[in-house]
């Protein structure tokens, strides 16, 4: 697994964070990094939300990532 | 006489079927959180408005999916369900479970939640309906001990599921539970961690009656089918014959292909023309039986009307023959999964992608020839055009 691949997500995350939109589809993560292998930035992000630097949020029917720091407490949204 | 609580519910109890609200009840003499729940529900038919807000966590660790976060937008009238997560539950395959099982799966249930199931799903899953967040990692420790494991939700591969197939039926043309088994286990990364654009789903009938809806309700449905002639008993059909069953009426004349025959003595069928409907076998079972040769076929891109209009699934692979372990399926399954991931916008499921991006592209993507059987409706547009350079290489 590449350290490198990881850093460059979660910077990407802090930064794409400072807007509005604080969750994201992995659709979302794949186009921030379009010279990158779809499926290497795919484990590289199961590896951050094991190591809990990424959180899952889901709505029951679409799932979404995230800084744990935005994770909504015991909020909700019908998307 | 006491006065009733929930008067607007009461009246769905009144009918002769059986009423949820009557289960309800019979729930919230034991748990609190499924009088609260009554309370609840009470009042969103009082306010004409649902009282849930939706979202949020995932499910236990090392898992993106299976739980189905809820809370109550009145935690201050209805304390006990301030959270009330669902718990999706793989079911085991074909709906087989023994009773100290289903036991097992109740007293977890009672210990960690309100009590209240839907069993099952229309994903197939055993859901457990209503759980706190502190609730969720124990009470999926205990699923585990008991041999259980949590389904699919969100972006993910869905619980897949099947008809109970070999398992009770006789018109099973492949073993639909042990594919359903064998996916399930072989993808079990894609259903715990999502990582699609959106849901997808895997359903397998054993024979064109379909009955888990898989053309319907999956993205990627697997359907047991035969090659060659209808096994015909004679003797039985002279029985039907003798019976009410009025076979050029009831049998012959709703053939969808008009491809029998009766003459009051002999049943004759036409087998090229047949489309192995499954119409003639259902009304003479004793008389008619699926053709020697079996094998699956394989259609994609089903849904419901959610986001974009509801699609049915439509035929890619006219017959494959289906042995464990399944290679081809499974390897057809990554390529047409991968191909939807690579082009799929967030949420667009895969039948959406086909009609957006065009059948022939689908094909030249996961590697498949395009045949008649794609044809959704003759005479209408032809449905896959020829790519320029193939009409090149025709002309000369
Ligand atoms: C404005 C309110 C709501 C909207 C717009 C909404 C919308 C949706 C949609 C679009 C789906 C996906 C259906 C599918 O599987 O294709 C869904 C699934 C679901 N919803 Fe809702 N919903 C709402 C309220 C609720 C409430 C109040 C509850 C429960 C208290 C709830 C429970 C569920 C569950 C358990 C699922 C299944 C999730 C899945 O299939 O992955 N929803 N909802
Ligand atoms: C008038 C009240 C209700 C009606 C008519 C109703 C009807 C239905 C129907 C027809 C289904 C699909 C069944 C199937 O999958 O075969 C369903 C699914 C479901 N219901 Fe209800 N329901 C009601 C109340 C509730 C309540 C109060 C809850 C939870 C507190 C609930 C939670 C669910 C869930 C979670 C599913 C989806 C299971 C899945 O994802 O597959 N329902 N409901
Ligand atoms: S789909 Fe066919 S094989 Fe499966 S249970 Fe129904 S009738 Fe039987
Ligand atoms: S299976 Fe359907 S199409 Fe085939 S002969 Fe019977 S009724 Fe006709």
């Amino acid at each position: 697994m590449s350290e490198e691949l990881k850093k460059r997500i979660t910077d990407l995350f802090h930064e794409k964070s400072k807007g509005d939109k604080k969750m994201f589809y992995i659709r979302d993560v794949t186009k921030w990094l379009p010279d990158e292998d779809r499926h290497a930035i795919q484990n590289a992000v199961k590896v951050l939300l094991d190591e809990e630097v990424l959180v899952y949020w889901s709505s029951g029917s679409s799932s979404y990532i995230m800084l744990p720091e935005f994770f909504p407490k015991e909020e909700g949204t019908c998307s | 006489m006491e006065k009733s609580k929930t008067p607007l519910l009461d009246e769905l109890e009144k009918g002769k079927w059986p009423s949820f609200v009557t289960d309800m009840k019979q729930a919230a003499q034991k748990s609190p959180m499924a009088e609260d729940l009554l309370s609840q529900l009470e009042l969103s038919y009082k306010d004409k408005i649902g009282h849930w807000k939706h979202g949020g966590i995932v499910g236990v660790k090392g898992y993106g999916g299976g739980v189905i976060g809820r809370y109550s937008d009145r935690p201050d009238l209805f304390p006990n369900v301030q959270a009330f997560h669902t718990m999706r539950i793989n079911h085991p395959t074909g709906w087989f479970y023994k009773t100290d099982a289903l036991r097992n799966l109740c007293d977890v249930w009672d210990k960690h939640g309100s009590g209240l199931t839907n069993m099952h799903g229309s994903t197939g899953d055993a859901i457990l309906l209503g759980t706190t967040t502190e609730h969720i990692q124990p009470c999926f420790d205990d699923l585990s001990a008991a041999g259980f494991d949590l389904g699919g939700s969100g972006s993910a591969l869905r619980t897949p599921s099947a008809c109970v197939g070999p398992g009770r039926c006789e018109w099973a043309c492949i073993d639909s539970l042990d594919v359903c088994y064998n996916l399930t286990m072989e993808f079990q990364d894609k259903i715990h961690r999502p990582m699609f654009p959106y849901k997808f789903k895997i359903k397998v009938s054993a024979c064109p009656n379909d009955c888990v809806a898989s053309i319907a309700r999956s993205d990627f449905s697997i359907i047991g089918t035969w090659k060659g002639k209808i096994l015909i008993n004679p003797a039985e059909v002279t029985a039907y014959a003798s019976s009410d069953l009025d076979i050029q009426k009831e049998v012959c004349d709703l053939c969808p292909t008009k491809c029998m025959e009766w003459d009051s003595k002999e049943l004759k069928i036409h087998d090229e023309d047949c489309t192995r409907c499954m119409h003639c076998i259902n009304l003479m079972p004793k008389a008619l039986r699926p053709g020697k040769e079996k094998g699956a076929t394989i259609l994609v891109g089903g849904k419901a009307p959610i986001v974009e209009g509801a699609l049915l699934s439509w035929v890619i692979v006219p017959f494959i023959k289906l042995e464990p372990p399944y290679t081809e399926l499974k390897e057809l399954i990554e390529r047409i999964q991968d191909w939807w991931d690579e082009n799929a916008k967030s949420r667009e499921r895969l039948g959406e992608l086909i009609k957006r991006l065009g059948m022939r592209v689908f094909l030249r993507g996961v590697g498949l020839p395009a045949v008649p059987q794609m044809v959704k409706a003759p005479r209408s547009n032809p449905y896959v055009f020829f790519w320029p350079e193939d009409i090149k290489q025709e002309v000369k």
